[in-house]
């Protein structure tokens, strides 16, 4: 089982946005971190403030990931099984995330029913609550579903 | 200084309560998500409804901060050149305001979202 997380998601620079994982139970939970950093490409000149919120979401959601993937690394999009994001309930923030805060993303399975997986979960900053997810429910699809989705807008 | 964002594209002002925004190929995050296979993030789109949430909001919200993503739907994937337009509805409820959005692209949605704020900067 390799807890790396280039083999297993297929993100890559600069959206991978999880660094490492602390622990993680395959298929029930995951605790994973995210250092930000200002050197990320969002923090160019001109630009200051908190991370912004979908960033935090979306490191959150790729920790999900880590759940069911650390079973099955798929890190290619093109092929096997892709995880696709179906909807989000009730993500409630509570303070701002900055430059030196290392996000600590805990994940939890509430519900699989077939291939959809559905998460809930929090993310802490030095035990501190920045926010939390009531429900995040994500489809397991064969990749030629997306790439026959892409094919149509071309048409 | 600009809010810091995972899109460097600007959205277009349509009407009190529409904008536009071109999906460029060029965009940073196409790089990672996904080599050989750009798609353009979900949270991305939500990106671009928050910001056309913040150009289409009541002059007397003042400063709004994000408190809440009550609900957010993906539809259907964007992809690079997709013309996406983002139509919200503004709605106040004691001290938060909400608004309710939909993500198109050629006439179908991409995204469904409520987004909840309040005034002021601090949470």
């Amino acid at each position: 089982m390799t807890a790396d997380v280039r083999e297993i998601l297929p993100h890559r620079y600069p959206m991978l946005l999880v660094d490492h994982v602390l622990d993680v139970s395959p298929g029930k939970w995951v605790t994973a971190v995210k250092s930000v950093s200002r050197n990320e490409p969002w923090y160019r000149d001109g630009v200051d403030g908190p991370y912004p919120e979908v960033l935090l979401v979306e490191s959150w959601a790729q920790a999900a990931g880590i759940v069911l993937g650390v079973q099955k690394p798929n890190p290619d999009v093109l092929s096997g099984q892709v995880m696709l994001f179906g909807s989000l309930s009730d993500i409630e923030f509570h303070r701002p995330v900055l430059p030196g805060d290392v996000l600590e993303h805990r994940v939890r399975v509430s519900r699989v029913v077939g291939e959809t997986v559905i998460f809930e979960g929090e993310c802490v900053v030095r035990g501190e609550l920045v926010f939390t997810v009531s429900r995040m429910v994500v489809a397991y699809r064969p990749a030629e579903q997306l790439r026959a989705a892409e094919g149509e807008k071309q048409t | 200084m600009s809010a810091v964002s995972p899109v460097i594209g600007k959205v277009k002002p349509v009407s009190d309560n529409e904008v536009t925004f071109t999906v460029s190929p060029d965009e940073p995050v196409f790089a990672g998500h996904y080599p050989g296979f750009p798609i353009f993030p979900g949270m991305c789109v939500v990106e671009l409804v928050h910001r056309g949430a913040l150009r289409t909001a009541p002059a007397e919200a003042g400063d709004l901060t994000m408190t809440a993503m009550e609900s957010v739907r993906f539809v259907a994937p964007v992809f690079p050149g997709d013309r996406l337009t983002v139509t919200v509805n503004w709605t106040k409820d004691r001290d938060h305001w909400r608004c309710a959005a939909r993500a198109t692209v050629a006439g179908r949605d991409a995204a469904v979202v409520k987004l909840r704020y309040q005034s002021g900067g601090d949470r």
